[in-house]
């Protein structure tokens, strides 16, 4: 008992142990709700969702649904299981936090981001909320994002997910390329 | 209702290994396209691998068939990845 209290308490876990309950909670996601583990959808469920209600006529498309058609659309503009997915994973992050004593409100505290950017703490927000747009855009072509479509793609051995890691991971390295130059 | 709390319960197994794991900060996501940290793909393949052997094994238990699964479009996955890749690059998420 104490060994496992200890073992929740670390700050970081090896990445194979969290990948591997990770997997099963992939696997128990299949097995018990016939669902994929996905977080970017459920953005755009909510996105839909509030467009819908300010904004009808640009809302009313083939994307989040066009009023009356039979037609299913792309993305649900509703609570879907996936939002409510994504509730809970801020409550199991907050969690995680509180359980290794690690929970604080931060505001730029990376000594690394520091390094490369400043230590303003609105250009972390500035860049943030621009590169989280960049993140949802990139999702909403591609299908779905890191955990709905590389991790749930690749358990099912889909030929999308692939595509989607080779894909990230190019650019992602020519990104860091130009972000850090000579430090790279 | 089952359906959204078995929902938020994943949800909550999924946010506590992600926390655990160490991705929720910057450090860890950027210093993967470094290659000084490889602690993303590690996370990433390894959750893949052990959900692939369940999976495939419960299919051929016959005790779930799979979902719906994600579409394979190659020109949409590889250009949404290439965009999703400097996003997530750059800001760190």
């Amino acid at each position: 008992m104490n060994r496992i209290k200890s073992f929740i308490s670390q700050e970081t876990w090896s990445p194979y142990v969290a990948g591997i309950l990770l997997g099963i909670v992939g696997l128990l996601a299949v097995l018990l709700a016939n669902s994929l583990l996905g977080a970017s959808g459920a953005f755009e469920s909510l996105a839909g969702l509030i467009g819908k209600k300010i904004a009808p006529s640009l809302f009313n498309n083939v994307y989040w649904g066009v009023d009356g058609a039979r037609a299913m659309p792309i993305i649900r503009p509703e609570i879907t299981w996936s939002v409510i997915l994504l509730v809970g994973i801020f409550f199991g992050g907050t969690l995680a936090a509180l359980s290794s004593r690690t929970f604080k409100f931060r505001f730029n505290d990376d000594a690394q981001w520091k390094r490369i950017f400043g230590p303003q703490p609105w250009k972390r927000w500035v860049i943030g909320f621009v590169g989280a747009i960049i993140v949802e855009f990139g999702s909403g072509i591609a299908g779905g994002c890191t955990s709905g479509l590389a991790i749930s793609g690749g358990m099912l051995l889909v030929p999308a997910a692939f595509l989607f890691i080779a894909g990230f991971m190019v650019s992602g390295i020519l990104t860091a390329m130009i972000i850090y130059r000579k430090r790279y | 209702m089952t359906e959204y709390i078995i929902a938020l319960l994943l949800g909550v197994g999924f946010g506590f290994t992600l926390n655990k794991a160490g991705l929720t900060t910057y450090r860890n996501i950027a210093n993967q396209f470094r290659f000084t940290d490889m602690t993303v793909l590690k996370y990433m393949m390894t959750a893949i691998a052990v959900a692939m052997i369940g999976l495939y094994t419960f299919r051929g238990l016959g005790w779930i068939t799979f979902p719906t699964v994600p579409a394979t479009y190659i020109v949409g996955n590889l250009i949404g990845g290439l965009i999703f890749g400097v996003g997530m690059a750059g800001a760190g998420y």
